[in-house]
C-alpha cells in the first residue's frame, strides 16, 4: 500500500484509503478539486496531498547520471573532504591526543561521567575554543550553549575566556615574532558575545529549540559548535511512559545528527551516569538505558582514578579506545 | 489497484452502468473486487438487465487482477537462479566468513545485532571495502558514523605498497565505488530506496560493474521515532521497510545488511530491538558483542536459513 509512504497526517491518510486510493498512482490523474470534493477536505489540502504525492514519484522516474542515488557521496571524496575538516581543541593535550585532534565537525560526541568532574567546565571550554580564530589553529565561529541545569556560570566563561586569550598571546610571541598585537584584537567580551546561551527549563522547550535550531541556524551561518548541557537532565525523571520517551529522544537525536551534517558543524551532549549492574558488579554507564547510546556518533566517558581524571573512549568509528 | 472510475478511460467496458451495479454492492476499486464473494456478484449480474455488460466488465476487472501478480517459479528455476545469480561475499574477518561458510549470501537480508560499541560498523566498513573491490556498494548512514578513513586503512593493509600512487590510484578506484548517503528520517530512506530501484532496473541489462552490496547503518534510529505510538502507523512502515528491503535483495541480486540496536530485556539480558514484529523480517541474524578492554569479539547466529542457530566465534578487527 504505497500511501502509507507519505508523510501525511493519519486522518488525511485515512480520509484516502476510505474512499479508494490506495497507490500513487491513482492519484495521478486527478485534479485538486475533485480530490477535495471527493475526500471533503479543503482545497490547499488537497493540494498539498497532491504535491507529495507526485514529489515521491517524481523521484522514482528520475535517473541520477553520476550517482546512485541524488545527494550520496562517493567514499573517495568523503575521504578528502575530511582531511580538510577541522577539530577543535579541548585544551587538554592527552583528551586531544586520543580524540585525534580534538572534537570532530559533523559528529555527535557524547562525554558523560560522574557529577563534580568538570562536564560543564569542559562544555564551556569547548564553546570558547571554537572561537580562536583560523591563524592560530581553530575554527574562528560562534557557538550555541543550551543549558538544562543552570550549572553556566558566566563569571566563570569570562575567566576562561581571559585565559584562553593569554594563551593564544603566547603562542604568538613564541611564533611569530613580527605579527603582534595587530593579531590579537579580540577581548573576552568579544569571545561571550559569540556565545549564543539558551535555557530550558522542561524536555518540550527542548524539542521546541532542537527544531527551532534549524532556522536559527540558517540565519547564523557561522555556529560551528552546539553544546548541551545535560541532554538527560529533564528526560530521566517523572517520564511515565517509557515508549514515549524513546520516541522522542530517538527523534531529537536523529534531527541533532542532521543539522550536524549539514552546517557541518559538531555537537557535543554531556550526560550524566548511573550504575548499571552486570555480572554481579557495578559499573558505572551512562544514563538513559541502551537506546540512547546507540544515537550518537562518539562516546566518552569521564571517572576518576585516585586523584586523577580520566578519559576513556567508549564508541567511535574512527578511533581506537583508549 | 486503482479506482473503477479511473480505469473507464482505458477500458471502456467499466461504463457508469457497470460502476452504479459495483456501487449498490460496494465495490469502488479493484481492490473491493478481491474481498468481495464472485458468485455472488456474477449472480446478481444474473438478474440484472445489462447482465451481458456486466458480465464483460466483471471479466475485465479479473483479468486487470491476473496481471498484477508475480510470475509462477518452478522449483528448477528457482535452482538455476540460485546458481548463478545469488553468490556469497566474504566479509574480509576470517573468523566471520568460517562462522557463517563463506560470508554473507546475495538475495538475502542480514541483520546485526549488538550493545553499544561491539563491532557492527567496523564489520560493516571491513564487509565494504572487501566487495568494493569488484561491485559497487552503497551505504545509507543514519548516525554519520561511515569512516572513510577505516576504509582506507582496511584496503591499505590488504595489498603490497608497490608505490605511492600506485597506492593512491588503487584506494581511488575502489573507493569510488562506495557511495555513502545519510537519510536521517523513514520517509527519506524509503525515497533513497524507491530511487535505487530504478536505477536497478536500468543497470540490471547493462554487464559491467554492478552494484551488489547496500548497508543500512542503522534501521532501529530510523524505525524507534515511529514505533509505539496509538497509531499503528509505525509498524506498518516497519514491515514494509523490510519487505521492500527484501524485494530488492532477491529481485535485483543485491545482498543487504542491516545493523540493529539492543534493549533491555527480562533478567537483564540484552535482546534486539524492534521487537517480535521486526523478528521474522530477516533472513539470518548474528549477535555481536565485546570483550570489555580488549579487541576480541564474539559472533553468534541467532537466525540463518542454512545453519544451526547457536553456533559462536571470535574474530578481531
Amino acid at each position: 500500500m504505497e500511501i502509507w509512504r507519505l508523510p501525511i497526517s493519519a486522518s488525511q491518510r485515512g480520509k484516502l484509503i476510505s474512499a479508494g486510493y490506495t497507490s500513487l498512482s491513482s492519484l495521478s490523474s486527478i485534479s485538486s478539486s475533485d480530490l477535495a470534493r471527493e475526500l471533503n477536505v479543503s482545497e490547499s489540502e488537497a493540494m498539498n496531498i497532491l504535491k507529495v504525492a507526485s514529489h515521491s514519484r517524481g523521484s522514482e522516474t528520475s535517473n541520477a547520471s553520476c550517482s546512485i542515488v541524488e545527494g550520496a557521496q562517493s567514499a573517495w571524496d568523503m575521504l578528502h573532504d575530511e582531511e580538510s575538516l577541522m577539530h577543535i581543541t579541548t585544551s587538554s593535550a592527552d583528551l586531544d591526543n586520543i580524540l585525534g585532534g580534538g572534537i570532530h565537525c559533523k559528529e555527535v560526541t557524547e562525554i558523560g561521567g560522574v557529577p563534580g568532574i568538570g562536564k560543564t567546565q569542559l562544555g564551556i571550554q569547548i564553546a570558547v575554543n571554537v572561537q580562536i580564530p583560523n591563524d592560530f589553529g581553530g575554527l574562528g565561529g560562534n557557538s550555541i550553549y543550551i543549558d538544562t541545569e543552570g550549572s553556566f556560570m558566566v563569571e566563570r566563561a569570562f575567566q576562561i575566556a581571559e585565559a584562553c586569550i593569554e594563551d593564544m598571546s603566547e603562542y604568538n610571541r613564541f611564533l611569530r615574532k613580527d605579527f603582534q598585537e595587530c593579531k590579537i584584537k579580540m577581548q573576552p567580551q568579544d569571545i561571550l558575545e559569540n556565545i549564543f546561551y539558551f535555557r530550558i527549563c522542561s524536555y518540550t522547550e527542548q524539542i521546541a529549540l532542537i527544531n527551532y535550531l534549524d532556522k536559527f541556524l540558517s540565519e547564523h551561518k557561522d555556529v560551528k559548535v552546539i553544546v548541551v548541557d545535560s541532554v538527560t537532565f529533564h528526560f530521566r525523571q517523572d517520564f511515565d511512559d517509557m515508549a514515549l520517551r524513546t520516541r522522542v529522544l530517538s527523534g531529537m537525536a536523529l534531527k541533532l545528527m542532521n543539522l550536524a551534517k549539514r552546517f557541518s558543524l559538531a555537537v557535543v551532549l554531556l550526560n550524566q551516569v548511573t550504575t548499571k549492574h552486570t555480572e554481579a558488579s557495578f559499573q558505572l554507564a551512562l544514563a538513559l538505558g541502551d537506546s540512547w547510546s546507540h544515537t550518537c556518533t562518539n562516546r566518552i566517558v569521564l571517572y576518576w582514578n585516585g586523584n586523577e581524571r580520566y578519559a576513556y573512549i567508549d564508541k567511535s568509528p574512527s578511533l581506537r579506545s583508549a | 489497484m486503482a479506482r473503477l472510475a479511473n480505469l473507464e478511460t482505458e477500458y471502456p467496458v467499466l461504463d457508469s452502468t457497470v460502476r452504479n451495479f459495483c456501487a449498490s454492492h460496494g465495490i469502488f476499486s479493484v481492490e473491493d473486487f478481491l474481498i468481495h464473494d464472485l458468485y455472488m456478484l456474477a449472480a446478481f449480474a444474473e438478474q440484472n438487465n445489462s447482465s451481458e455488460r456486466l458480465k464483460e466488465g466483471i471479466a475485465q476487472v479479473l483479468s486487470i487482477i491476473d496481471d498484477m501478480h508475480q510470475p509462477w517459479l518452478n522449483g528448477m528455476e528457482l535452482l538455476e537462479d540460485a546458481k548463478r545469480n545469488k553468490h556469497v561475499f566474504p566479509t574480509g574477518i576470517q573468523g566471520i566468513d568460517l562462522l557463517l561458510g563463506g560470508g554473507i549470501r546475495v538475495g538475502q537480508l542480514t541483520e546485526l545485532v549488538g550493545p553499544s560499541s561491539s563491532g557492527k560498523t567496523q564489520v560493516c566498513l571491513r564487509t565494504a571495502s572487501n566487495v568494493a573491490r569488484n561491485h559497487l556498494v552503497l551505504y545509507l548512514d543514519t548516525g554519520n558514523s561511515f569512516s572513510p578513513q577505516r576504509i582506507a586503512y582496511f584496503l591499505g593493509k590488504t595489498i603490497n605498497p608497490s608505490s605511492a600512487q600506485a597506492k593512491n590510484q588503487f584506494l581511488q578506484k575502489v573507493m569510488s565505488n562506495i557511495s555513502c548517503h545519510s537519510v536521517f528520517d523513514i520517509f527519506a530512506m524509503f525515497d533513497v530506496l524507491h530511487q535505487l530501484e530504478s536505477y536497478l532496473r536500468c543497470q540490471d541489462g547493462r554487464g559491467d560493474c554492478q552494484m551488489r552490496l547496500l548497508i543500512v547503518d542503522s534501521i532501529s534510529s530510523l524505525i524507534s521515532p515511529v514505533l509505539g505510538s496509538s497509531s499503528t502507523q509505525g509498524r506498518a512502515l516497519m514491515t514494509s521497510a523490510g519487505y521492500l528491503l527484501k524485494k530488492l535483495a532477491h529481485q535485483h541480486n543485491l545482498a543487504v545488511l542491516i545493523i540493529n540496536h539492543t534493549v533491555g530485556g527480562e533478567g537483564g539480558y540484552s535482546k534486539p530491538a524492534l521487537g517480535d514484529s521486526w523478528k521474522c523480517i530477516p533472513h539470518s541474524r548474528l549477535f555481536l558483542s565485546c570483550d570489555r578492554g580488549s579487541n576480541n569479539y564474539n559472533v553468534s547466529i541467532l537466525r540463518h536459513p542454512s545453519m544451526a542457530s547457536g553456533k559462536a566465534a571470535r574474530f578481531v578487527i
